[in-house]
């Protein structure tokens, strides 16, 4: 006999994520999943950004490794709330992790919170967790091919940070080639050049969060 | 390795929708996977019998039908398939294109006994 079902594989994960959601609006956060393969500067970019944000905005982070609390030990020097998720063996954060986070933070006294996702290419663009957006890093030293290997987290990000720009130099990574590449599967994406070591290109890039703020404070207050 | 994870999800979706039936043993599983989830049909097999055993699925045949990109274009009205991640109408060449198909992960139906 045969039964139709029609059900989503991943609506319980949806269902938390919109469960996260409501505390973030209620909290008034604007909340980035921040994803990128290992080592591409996910860690690096957001001390500069605590750095840059401090007295202006107030950030909270919750921060997803297989391993150790050394990440969250790095955030945490910056006086900025951060929570570490050990998942593991698991190769991403899903919506679930990050509600269990949430209580160990103050939404109240967050601006902006930050997922740092477990650094893969793959997995952690296949999960929402309640994010308003979803924003990439590419470090020049990865290869500009990457958007064409790794589709879905191009295609499902709104930002793509190309990070060690000052290093390009001494690659063979093409920044046109990786920019088309990008825009190919993913038209509107936005890209901004930057160095966490030499601060190239931060000062556009808290330009972005601080509008992508106010955009969320507009559309709470219109709604 | 989210093919386990999503294989567990399909697991507790049929269990609990024979269950409903009185099912004494689950034989196929229908999951319709848009082609950006990115699933490996193999992988997600190999995982799907790790986690069904001891179960009444255990024996359960997992039969994945893959559905491609689909997008509709914003200025011409074109629908068309998106082949190569290529999100340019190919009739018109304009970006302004909606996905409109691909990310779909759905347990469809089961046959159970």
């Amino acid at each position: 006999m045969k039964i139709n079902v029609m059900q989503d594989v991943l609506q319980a994960n949806d269902r938390i994520a919109g469960e996260n959601r409501q505390l973030f609006k209620k909290n008034r956060n604007l909340v980035l999943n921040l994803m990128s393969s290992p080592g591409a500067g996910k860690t690096s970019l957001l001390e500069k950004t605590a750095e840059k944000l401090a007295g202006k905005l107030r950030l909270g982070v919750v921060v997803g490794d297989i391993e150790t609390t050394r990440d969250a030990d790095r955030i945490a020097k910056y006086h900025i709330p951060a929570i570490q998720l050990t998942t593991g063996t698991a190769c991403h954060l899903d919506a679930n992790m990050v509600a269990l986070a949430l209580p160990h933070l103050s939404l109240d006294k967050i601006d902006i919170l930050v997922v740092e996702n477990v650094g893969n290419l793959v997995c952690p663009a296949e999960f929402i967790v309640g994010e308003d957006y979803k924003i990439m890093i590419l470090s020049v030293t990865e290869g500009d091919e990457k958007p064409l290997k790794y589709p879905l987290m191009f295609r499902e990000s709104s930002l793509m940070l190309i990070n060690k720009i000052d290093l390009l130099q001494y690659t063979n990574f093409n920044l046109k080639e990786a920019k088309s590449n990008a825009r190919k599967i993913n038209p509107d994406i936005d890209i901004i050049e930057i160095s966490c070591t030499k601060g190239t290109g931060l000062d556009e890039w808290i330009s972005w969060l601080t509008a992508h703020y106010q955009k969320k404070l507009g559309d709470l207050t219109n709604a | 390795m989210h093919e386990m994870g999503i294989a567990q999800n399909i697991l507790e979706i049929a269990l609990e929708a024979a269950k409903r039936e009185g099912a004494t043993k689950i034989i196929r599983i229908d999951l319709v996977a848009g082609e950006l989830r990115g699933l490996v049909p193999m992988q997600m097999t190999f995982c799907f019998g790790i986690v069904a055993q001891n179960t009444i699925a255990s024996s359960a045949y997992l039969n994945i039908e893959e559905t491609p990109v689909t997008a509709h274009c914003d200025d011409c009205g074109a629908d068309f398939k998106v082949e190569e991640y290529k999100y340019l109408c190919p009739k018109c060449g304009s970006a302004k294109v909606q996905v409109t198909g691909g990310s779909e992960l759905r347990v469809k139906d089961i046959e159970i006994e």
